[in-house]
């Protein structure tokens, strides 16, 4: 096993999708991901389990912190110097040749401030410096610990954990900006019943579009996903800027020629988005989602805002507003600054489909949970 | 405009009427034969410069062969399923793309393309590897990889930095990076590929390798290996085409180096762009509900 880990990952395509379909069927919460229907949730998260594993396992926590925690205490040392104030005066921006904002290069959507604001922090917004830093050590001391009871995708190994990234501390207490309370508002009636509808189905098309290759994880909007998938590179030219993510290859094409949006019968998984700047900061209008796409439990006619500035040579400042009025009480909005990648910088084909040998596991593994299921109803 | 090719104003100027008329008044007062060139572009074309002064070939482009039906020569075909598709699914007649209309087999390819052409419409649905024995890889939503990308029916959108030069194509919304700067090595396989380019003169060329075993070339079985290695070069011929011509290397499958070329057409309409084609959905339930896995409650059918 490796001792020194590279900060970025040369995932091979087959590891890619193996992790991927694995990380949905275990974090049933992921952001951003419908939920699996209940016939793939029974056991495989209970804490019998887990418990299993661990005592099948020669390492505990501890011992895999023994491993790796020199190089995760340098980590923390370099990365607390940096952290991220949302109230301190932003930079002005770099400009590329042509004088517009420079916002090319290699981008990491990542962090460890949950997207809802706990409730220890329910009326407060904002750390203090000193509170961020010790969330921060916390978050990455815990990170480093690999649980045995999932060594078998010990994200450490690969480099793909978060500590192992140009993270950094934020003084956030959540990624939702607003409303004020960072939380999601409320679901409506509809976007409710919506939901309950989608996770009462069983079958490959309730399961989420990450998990059936049909998009990657972030997004639109990205939002930072369990683990260190969030690598992104923006292309930029007069005309266009376009968004590529490393998690399935998915690639957005922002046209800056004040285009009007295709017409609302064209729609798409990435949606229709046309972008502009407002000062330092390239604006991008999203709309004419797919049908099928529910962005956690979003209906097609979900409007996405996104603001992109790059606030510091090292720090590109993503926003987002989401407003879908059948969907959610309120619009609400996020903020994550993305840390400058790595190098050596590369974004690796992601070909998902191509190799999902995933899905039929999980759908075999779901039906065999379901007839266990069964089977244990019956004797009740 | 009369025959004013240079000024380039619309598409088909360059195309139908000018063209005719001097070819015709030529036939008439020379008796020149059919030698004469009836849809030559303008010689020495000089392209318009990015900001960074390189040739501009940004843009959506398209080439209007039918080679992803056959790179060779061929005749019109009923397509796979034709008792559903019927004529949506017939193929055209057309000329080749490679030149000498031969591709150098060795003798256990020249049998392994007959068999991927019997197998083009069978789906191996499985969770390992021998889900790539069977079956175009366009049928079942798979990257293209080069140089099928460029030919297929779809178009393709340039963008250009002065480090890279990324192509997003429609089909499946699978892009390639040309690195321009300093050469990337092929750290894994890809269907894609790893390309790195350098401009030679009007002239963009690029190699391309780092492939993964799984290339076809077109509808018709014919293929490539890991081994395989492709040499682009794009040259602008006129505001709206460019000429595409690659080399083919593939020490496992051919007897030596091999060269296709055809032209590519730039799209002027206002509001030209690609879409996204994500065809996953598309063939889902291709996939899967053989499997019993589409639109099934797979708890109430264990």
């Amino acid at each position: 096993m490796p001792k020194k880990i590279l900060g970025f990952s040369t995932h091979s395509q087959t590891h890619e999708v193996i992790v991927s379909a694995f990380i949905l069927f275990l974090m049933t919460d992921a952001v951003g991901q419908d939920s699996p229907p209940p016939s793939a949730l029974i056991n495989q998260q209970s804490e019998q389990t887990l418990e299993a594993a661990r005592a099948a396992s020669p390492h505990t926590s501890q011992s895999t912190y023994a491993y790796f925690e020199d190089e995760a205490k340098a980590f923390i040392e370099n990365a607390i110097q940096y952290t991220w104030d949302p109230t301190a005066p932003r930079l002005t921006s770099k400009k590329t040749a042509w004088g517009d904002p420079d916002l090319g290069g290699y981008w990491l959507n990542i962090a460890y401030v949950p997207l809802e604001r706990p409730e220890e922090y329910a009326s407060n917004p904002l750390h203090t410096q000193e509170e961020a830093v010790t969330a921060f050590i916390q978050w990455t001391t815990r990170d480093a610990a690999v649980d045995p009871a999932t060594v078998h995708y010990d994200w450490t190994e690969f480099g793909m954990d978060n500590w192992q990234s140009p993270i950094r501390p934020n003084r956030r207490t959540s990624l939702i900006t607003s409303p004020t309370n960072g939380r999601v508002p409320a679901l409506t009636p509809e976007g409710l019943a919506r939901r309950e509808a989608q996770s009462r189905r069983h079958t490959l098309e309730s399961r989420g579009l990450y998990e059936r290759c049909i998009q990657g994880n972030q997004g639109p909007p990205s939002v930072p996903f369990v683990q260190n998938t969030g690598q992104a590179q923006i292309i930029q030219t007069p005309d266009h800027v376009i968004l590529i993510t490393q998690a399935n290859s998915d690639v957005r094409i922002f046209p800056l020629n004040g285009s009007n949006h295709a017409p609302e019968t064209i729609r798409s998984y990435l949606g229709d988005s046309r972008g502009h700047w407002e000062n330092d900061t390239l604006v991008v209008d999203t709309t004419n989602f797919h049908e099928s796409r529910k962005w956690n439990g979003s209906s097609s006619g979900l409007q996405l805002e996104e603001r992109f500035t790059r606030v510091d040579e090292k720090i590109l400042l993503y926003e987002a507003t989401l407003t879908d009025p059948s969907t959610w009480e309120t619009p609400w909005s996020i903020e994550i600054p993305w840390p400058m990648m790595d190098a050596p910088r590369w974004l690796f084909e992601f070909a998902c489909h191509e190799q999902n040998y995933g899905i039929i596991n999980v759908l075999r593994g779901a039906r065999a949970r379901a007839a266990e299921y069964q089977t244990t109803q019956k004797v009740e | 405009m009369g025959a004013n090719l240079l000024g380039g104003t619309a598409l088909n100027n360059l195309f139908t009427k000018p063209i005719v008329a001097v070819a015709a008044i030529f036939y008439s007062i020379s008796g020149l034969s059919q030698e004469m060139p009836s849809n030559a572009l303008p010689q020495n074309y000089t392209p318009s410069l990015t900001l960074h002064n390189t040739p501009n070939i940004s843009g959506v482009w398209q080439s209007f062969t039918t080679a992803n039906w056959n790179i060779l020569s061929h005749p019109v075909q009923a397509g796979p399923f034709a008792e559903q598709a019927g004529g949506w699914g017939a193929g055209r007649a057309g000329f080749g793309i490679v030149k000498g209309n031969e591709l150098p087999y060795q003798e256990w390819a020249a049998a392994e393309q007959k068999k991927n052409y019997e197998n083009r419409a069978v789906v191996t649905a499985a969770n390992d590897p021998s889900r790539f024995d069977t079956g175009d890889p366009e049928l079942l939503c798979f990257r293209a990889g080069i140089p099928r990308a460029n030919y297929m029916p779809y178009p393709f959108q340039i963008f250009q930095t002065p480090e890279q030069i990324l192509i997003v194509y429609e089909y499946k919304g699978a892009y390639r990076t040309i690195y321009m700067d300093e050469d990337r090595p092929a750290l894994d396989e890809s269907w894609m590929g790893t390309s790195n380019g350098h401009w030679e003169g009007n002239t963009l060329v690029v190699d391309v390798k780092g492939f993964n075993e799984h290339t076809w070339l077109d509808r018709e079985g014919n293929f490539a290996s890991d081994e395989l290695h492709v040499v682009e070069r794009w040259t602008p011929l006129s505001p709206y085409h460019m000429k595409y011509e690659a080399t083919i290397e593939d020490p496992n499958v051919f007897t030596r180096p091999w060269t296709m070329s055809f032209i590519l057409y730039k799209n002027v309409e206002e509001n030209s762009e690609i879409k996204e084609f994500n065809c996953v959905p598309l063939v889902e339930p291709m996939f899967y509900k053989p499997l019993g896995f589409y639109d099934e409650d797979i708890s109430s059918n264990p």
